[in-house]
């Protein structure tokens, strides 16, 4: 393996943060190994993304906008992923720890028979080999994995694991043949479900909320401006979740989504293991709670005991304040 | 109708989970074997799936796991699959995510069915990456994080999530589903479950039997655990009590500023 490739997942063209990261990373890697630094583009508006990442330090950005990879689920983006990688050579293939990415790494392994490490937070190359980095069981233990040196080897990435740094650019785009085929899995619909917030596990901060804020509203009127002013976006536990407070893909924990901000911030929150497990590895951890016997206090780096409906919007005049110094 | 739901044996994930600082491996004792919580959801998807295509439908629990955890297959049984399938070889141990999709792969392919359903994660290691491969070594179509499943004239209809919202898919038969979380909540055993379960039979499949080209266990991996150990210990953290909100505001404001998070 002496090259990268990297899955640029979007929706008509829009992409997450994380695209840019893997295409910075890429090139990390691509340096170490001696090899080249490539990105993957599919479906519809995949040349205005493929243009985009030109601002990035890769050599190729293959491209095909082919109409199958919206209609179908993702037997034609697999097909053109083992493309890609088969124009590339034996590479590392870099793709986002999403829902979609795993299905794609899943079905990739066996095309390219590649080993794959997930979810990994960092990576490295030693003795030409690349050694991946990945917290297993919930962040109890960190992996040091290493890929086969002369075959494939797939990754999935956290969002936000690596800086995302513009430069070199220029790459060239490739348009990789089209297939012409038709697939068993039809989509027949693809709706987006409320408003498209940024997405929690991409978020810098998260502002999170529990039982303790009894009731839906808090969340909207305590917790949101909060986030707002930090730029950052609202989750909650499972017994908010439970509760119907919030929607189930706010939920974070073992049953819900996996965080990783650089602030975390818990409002009522009383730290059970089910929710430890989906914040433990944040940056910085601070607590708001009535209790401070709670055992949320083993995990966080600040406990204030208090009342939140109090502390809260006081904290966000205070942040807000601070930012209107600052521009 | 004949469906197979595989599941995996994974440490509780409710227990506190402690690595030995001179071992460095996890800590089992006190830590029950328990099915993967995430597989409780793809069960739940097969018993009504097979509740709902009635006649002589059948699900099928399949696992690869260390012989000794067998009896744990019977919360699946108690929770009323019909019979259960392990893959347990000496031969499999040291299996990453490639051998084991190979593996477990060989070995649902003489199970025959219609639907298979697996899990979405698993909570030991997270990878995803297990139905996919399934599916592409199965030929079978991958129609990942299914909340609704309805069976229709030869094929399914599947609401699934996406990260923006969900599509509605159509597939024919056979094919391989995971469920998503808001699938349902899995049924609770019932005592009559429990009982049943005693008589219901857990077959062995061993690796002789499936006659691989490419070799498993550690061997056959394309991947090399290198170390695994603890994460840094974060430092202690510290309690402040807030006298009234401008106090515990100012108190993570200030901390904020000194973690330079503001």
């Amino acid at each position: 393996m002496k090259n990268v490739l990297i899955f640029a997942e979007h929706r008509q063209g829009k992409t997450r943060k994380i695209t840019f990261e893997l295409a910075s990373e890429a090139r990390r890697i691509a340096d170490a190994l001696g090899g080249t630094a490539s990105a993957v583009v599919l479906g519809g508006g995949a040349a205005q993304l493929a243009e985009e990442l030109r601002a990035y330090p890769l050599d190729t950005v293959y491209v095909n906008e082919d109409p199958a990879v919206d209609g179908y689920l993702l037997d034609p983006v697999v097909d053109y992923v083992e493309s890609a990688a088969k124009a590339a050579g034996p590479s590392l293939v870099l793709i986002p720890n999403t829902l979609s990415g795993r299905d794609v790494a899943g079905r990739l392994i066996v095309r390219l028979g590649a080993g794959i490490v997930a979810d990994v937070v960092e990576l490295s190359v030693e003795d030409g080999a690349v050694v991946c980095v990945s917290p297993k069981l919930g962040g109890v233990l960190v992996t040091h994995c290493a890929l086969r040196p002369g075959e494939y080897g797939v990754a999935t990435v956290r969002p936000s694991a690596f800086a995302a740094a513009r430069g070199g650019g220029g790459a060239a785009v490739v348009e990789l043949e089209r297939l012409h085929k038709t697939y068993p899995a039809a989509i027949e619909d693809d709706v987006e479900e409320g408003a498209t917030e940024m997405a929690l596990e991409e978020a810098p901060a998260v502002v999170a909320g529990g039982r303790g804020l009894g009731g839906p509203e808090p969340f909207e009127t305590l917790l949101k401006p909060l986030a707002a002013a930090l730029g950052g976006a609202v989750g909650a536990s499972r017994a908010a979740a439970d509760a119907g407070w919030v929607p189930y893909n706010l939920q974070i924990g073992q049953t819900g989504k996996t965080v990783t901000p650089k602030l975390y911030i818990a409002v009522g929150i009383s730290g059970a293991i089910q929710h430890k497990v989906g914040m433990r590895a944040s940056g910085t951890i601070v607590a708001i709670n009535k209790d401070a016997a709670a055992p949320i206090a083993e995990f966080s780096d600040l406990l204030v005991v208090g009342d939140a409906f109090r502390i809260v919007p006081e904290l966000t005049k205070l942040i807000e304040k601070a930012k209107g110094n600052h521009s | 109708m004949k469906i197979v739901v595989t599941v995996k044996l994974v440490p509780d994930p409710n227990a506190e989970k402690k690595i030995d600082a001179q071992t460095k491996r996890l800590v089992r004792s006190g830590v029950e074997t328990v099915l993967n919580p995430y597989d409780e959801y793809a069960l739940e998807a097969a018993l009504q799936l097979k509740e709902r295509a009635g006649g002589d439908s059948r699900v099928t629990v399949f696992s690869m796991s260390p012989e000794p955890l067998r009896e744990t297959l019977r919360k699946a049984l108690a929770m009323g699959a019909d019979d259960a399938v392990l893959l347990s070889d000496s031969g499999l141990e040291g299996s990453d995510v490639w051998a084991t999709a190979y593996a477990s792969a060989a070995a649902l392919r003489k199970l025959e069915f219609d639907i298979l359903v697996v899990g979405g994660l698993t909570d030991d290691s997270s990878t995803g990456a297990v139905p996919g491969a399934l599916a592409e070594h199965l030929g079978l179509p991958c129609v990942t994080n299914a909340r609704k499943i309805d069976l229709t004239d030869g094929g399914l209809q599947v609401e699934r999530e996406t990260d923006v919202g969900y599509q509605s898919v159509r597939a024919p038969l056979p094919a391989l589903l995971t469920t998503a979380l808001t699938f349902g909540e899995p049924r609770y055993a019932s005592l009559k479950g429990i009982m049943g379960a005693k008589k219901k039979s857990i077959a062995t499949t061993t690796l002789g039997e499936l006659a691989l080209e490419f070799p498993v266990g550690t061997a056959g991996s394309k991947t090399d655990l290198r170390s695994f150990a603890p994460p840094p210990p974060r430092g202690q953290g510290r309690t402040v009590e807030a006298a009234d909100g401008a106090a515990g505001a100012q108190a993570i404001f200030e901390f904020l500023q000194e973690k330079k998070l503001v």
